[in-house]
């Protein structure tokens, strides 16, 4: 079983997506041999009101929701997500958060993101945290939007012990305070592999020593990324075979569950 | 930002570690020469790539199966050549093992040759830093035979050091191409003498390339594909190769500025994996300009192969049977 923890659906902003329509890319994933997938609304990202694109992307996944999983993109500084978390939860069964603090323009320490994290975990869902969206060096001249450091990644992780995050996007963990073995940090976070090597220096194997296979999960950011790069990390990786499957898949289905 | 501004392997970024060796069973290169068993595995590349399986029913599947031949027409293996990668500059102390390492990766990811340069840490090089470099390449051919191939790295700015350095090593050591970083920009006249001794010597020029839209602090220098594109038309038989179009900024603005440049090659590799780079570059440029290269971001650079919506015989081309074309010296496999 392959489950993808970052995939997105709909338009973005600065480049053409494909596939990016739910038939599509569930004609990408049966060819991958995805099963499932948890999606959010790429159009989202650029949106001032992200309800609308959470609205579209409701709309998108409904017919497969057998494989699609849907996460919905909020905005806490922005009027009325109260409004559109309980929404997205109770009406269109979204399962999951999705945080843009660089692209939306607040602080992860921020008292209103902690209040939507809380408000979500109360809900039981997940948090994702994509570090990135593209990579910074060919960013549009209209935008220039760091990637979310892992240190406030950290420091919101310390700060919500009862939430689950699933942090998508990110590389260079095992030497931050995020990757390593007993780092005072609640167990309360995924990491998920689409920008970890696994030859050469292979952070994925460092990961695995430091925090064990549990806590690592596989994802591909399709369609912004080929999904075959991922897939192919989990392929080359040294590892057992019984520590690939819950890469693959046992993780995230357990929290998906949960 | 300083971290975005050295177009450089990633794995150049990230902390030295330390895993274990991932194909320890892997004894056989140690003739210099390719075994059986070692073509096989090269010949289960494009398996690989295609991301179909490397066995059916208990026996190896041979290249030409893998993209969709029958089998007797197998008798012309599938190349699989790294057009951009790096050994490791000395001043590291994992050097050794990071340089075993790679072949280890390629070993992996059944990557048969990686055409390799290592890089000054500071630019701009100085004569001897690049001397150093390129001595250090040369070890590394000889260390791992059949496997590594030699770009010549020189700073145009040392004019007659930086020919005499070319002449030595493409006609003493072997070396098949020269690797230019950003210290000129490719269209400056000082280059140019460079570029008229590689049509001499019949050798390509893997040029480091991005364009990103914004100031590019500490690579004022840094070429683009437009500069790649004037280049090519004064020298229209130079065979110029446009580095990693996946790490070198907007590959969308890159591409379509070498779209009238038929003398220029795209070399695929980078670190971003962004869906799309190979169909639209095989759609403005031809499949038959496209080269294979992982630049060290091994899975980025095999993967999108892998990814990419092309036939299985045009994914062959880009992955070796094109660089092969370029260098004639590649084009028979080893005995």
């Amino acid at each position: 079983m392959i489950v993808d923890a970052n995939a997105y659906l709909g338009p973005f902003a600065f480049r053409r997506l494909r596939p990016n329509t739910a038939p599509t890319l569930l004609q990408l994933m049966d060819v991958k041999r995805i099963d499932r997938a948890i999606v959010s609304s790429a159009s989202a990202i650029a949106y001032r009101n992200v309800q609308a694109a959470n609205e579209e992307l409701a709309a998108e996944v409904t017919p497969h929701r057998d494989r699609l999983v849907p996460f919905a993109v909020l905005n806490p500084f922005y009027s009325g997500w109260e409004d559109d978390l309980k929404i997205c939860h109770e009406d269109f069964g979204m399962r999951g958060l999705r945080l843009y603090p660089k692209w939306h323009n607040y602080q992860l320490a921020d008292p209103c993101c902690l209040e939507l994290v809380h408000a979500a975990t109360e809900r039981g869902w997940i948090v994702s945290i994509p570090a990135r969206v593209e990579d910074h060096r060919q960013r549009s001249w209209l935008v220039d939007v760091p990637d979310v450091p892992l240190d406030e990644l950290a420091t919101l992780i310390k700060a919500c012990p009862r939430a689950r995050f699933l942090l998508l996007n990110g590389l260079n963990y095992a030497s931050m305070q995020l990757g390593r073995k007993d780092n005072g940090l609640p167990a309360n976070y995924l990491i998920e592999l689409s920008r970890l090597t696994a030859l050469l220096n292979n952070e994925l194997g460092q990961l695995m020593a430091n925090l064990g296979p549990e806590r690592l999960v596989f994802g591909s950011g399709m369609p912004f990324s080929y999904p075959d790069p991922a897939l192919l990390k989990l392929e080359v990786l040294a590892a057992p075979e019984e520590a690939k499957a819950k890469i693959r898949g046992q993780n995230i289905a357990r929290w998906l569950v949960a | 930002m300083a971290s975005n501004l050295e177009w450089r392997p990633d794995s150049a970024l990230a902390p030295t570690l330390t895993p274990p060796r991932l194909d320890p069973g892997n004894t056989e290169r140690t003739a210099g020469e390719l075994s059986r068993r070692t073509f096989l595995r090269y010949s289960a590349a494009t398996a690989l790539a295609l991301g179909t399986a490397a066995v059916h029913s208990g026996r190896r599947v041979t290249a030409a199966e893998t993209i969709g031949l029958p089998a007797a027409t197998s008798s012309h293996p599938i190349r699989v050549i790294d057009c951009h990668a790096h050994l490791n500059h000395r001043s590291r102390s994992t050097w050794e093992a990071d340089d075993r390492k790679l072949i280890d990766a390629a070993d992996r990811l059944r990557i048969e040759q990686l055409c390799c340069s290592i890089l000054t840490p500071r630019r701009p090089a100085t004569v001897e830093g690049f001397r150093e470099c390129n001595q250090w390449v040369s070890d590394g051919i000889r260390r791992f035979p059949g496997r590594v191939r030699g770009y010549c790295y020189v700073n145009p700015g040392h004019s007659q050091e930086a020919l005499d350095e070319i002449r030595r090593c493409v006609e003493q050591r072997g070396f098949i191409g020269i690797k230019l970083y950003n210290e000129h920009t490719c269209t400056e006249p000082i280059v140019f003498p460079i570029v008229e001794l590689a049509i001499q010597l019949n050798v390509p020029i893997l040029q480091h390339a991005g364009h990103a839209h914004y100031p590019l602090e500490g690579q004022p220098h840094i070429s683009d594909g437009s500069h790649l594109a004037e280049l090519s038309r004064r020298y229209p038989e130079a065979k110029l190769i446009c580095a990693h179009i996946c790490g070198g900024g907007d590959w969308e603005w890159t591409i379509k500025a070498l779209r009238r440049a038929p003398g220029v090659f795209l070399d695929t590799s980078g670190s971003v994996t962004d869906a799309g780079v190979l169909e639209f570059a095989a759609q403005v440029l031809g499949v038959h300009r496209l080269l294979f290269g992982c630049d060290n971001s091994m899975t980025a650079g095999m993967g999108r192969i892998r990814g990419a919506n092309l036939s299985a015989a045009d994914k062959a081309k880009i992955l070796g049977g094109n660089m092969a074309r370029l260098l004639p010296s590649l084009a028979a496999l080893p005995s």
